[in-house]
């Protein structure tokens, strides 16, 4: 479930910097919530300019104007103070790694219910009612 | 009115499946929700070779993400979700882990 489709300017990352800000989110978003490390997904998308992009979680866009963008969906259910944490962790990495300064770097996390993502073949548990069995079947990272 | 983004990698979903794709899309929405439910739409976002990625490493997957009218049970949307999967599997060979599948309402803000 977590999806993270990071903006960013043409020809602004190598493939490196790419695949470490991908492991970077991965360990974040592992290292707070208790998904799977198989199930974080991150997208680099090379766009120009400030604009939006559709909400993967929700109804509408998101905007940004900066020139790098972090457009991210959770499961819903967490608290606020864990979702800040998230997104806090996933700025600083992303700065890091690219290169970048803090203030050019924004995101936006939005949610939806897991029971409403299916995914290696099953519904999605809420966040904190993973079983073990759930985490024992949760396919390898490929 | 339905609509569905799939983002899909390079070179795991040809541009030759898509019509494939989009009609079972429709199709289960039809079946499952009914008719009535409005039309569907899909587009497409393929991620480029070396830009994407499932816990860090080089991804295959497919993300099948997609707005349906509000209100629908839970039982529902589990056979729509099941149905949408079956289909993408069918038609393009993928594991079970190589996609997922949502369903949100339409007026959900995220």
């Amino acid at each position: 479930m977590p999806f993270y489709r990071c903006l960013i300017p043409p020809d602004s990352l190598s493939y490196e910097q790419r695949r470490e800000i991908a492991v970077a989110f991965t360990d974040v978003h592992c290292g707070i919530s208790a998904a799977p490390r198989s199930f974080v997904q991150v997208v680099f998308l090379e766009v120009s300019g400030s604009g939006e992009i559709a909400d993967s979680h929700g109804s509408g866009a998101m905007r940004y104007d900066t020139p790098y963008f972090i457009a991210g969906g959770n499961r819903a259910g967490r608290h606020p103070q864990v979702k800040r944490r998230i997104l806090d962790g996933l700025l600083e990495k992303f700065s890091e790694i690219a290169g970048v300064p803090a203030s050019a770097v924004s995101g936006r996390i939005s949610e939806a219910p897991a029971s409403w993502t299916m995914e290696a073949g099953r519904i999605l548990p809420e966040p904190g009612e993973e079983s073990a069995e759930w985490h024992a079947r949760a396919a390898p990272a490929a | 009115m339905i609509d569905f983004e799939c983002t899909v990698q390079e070179g795991c979903v040809g541009e030759r499946l898509r019509p494939r794709l989009a009609q079972a899309i429709e199709a289960a929405c039809s079946e499952v929700l009914g008719a009535e439910s409005g039309p569907v739409s899909v587009s497409w976002v393929e991620a480029r070779k070396g830009f994407g990625f499932r816990g860090g490493e080089p991804s295959t997957t497919s993300l099948v993400r997609g707005r349906i009218p509000d209100g629908c049970s839970r039982e529902t949307r589990g056979r729509l979700l099941h149905a949408l999967e079956r289909s993408w599997r069918r038609i393009t060979g993928a594991a079970a882990d190589e996609v997922i599948v949502s369903a949100r309402d339409r007026g959900w803000t995220g």
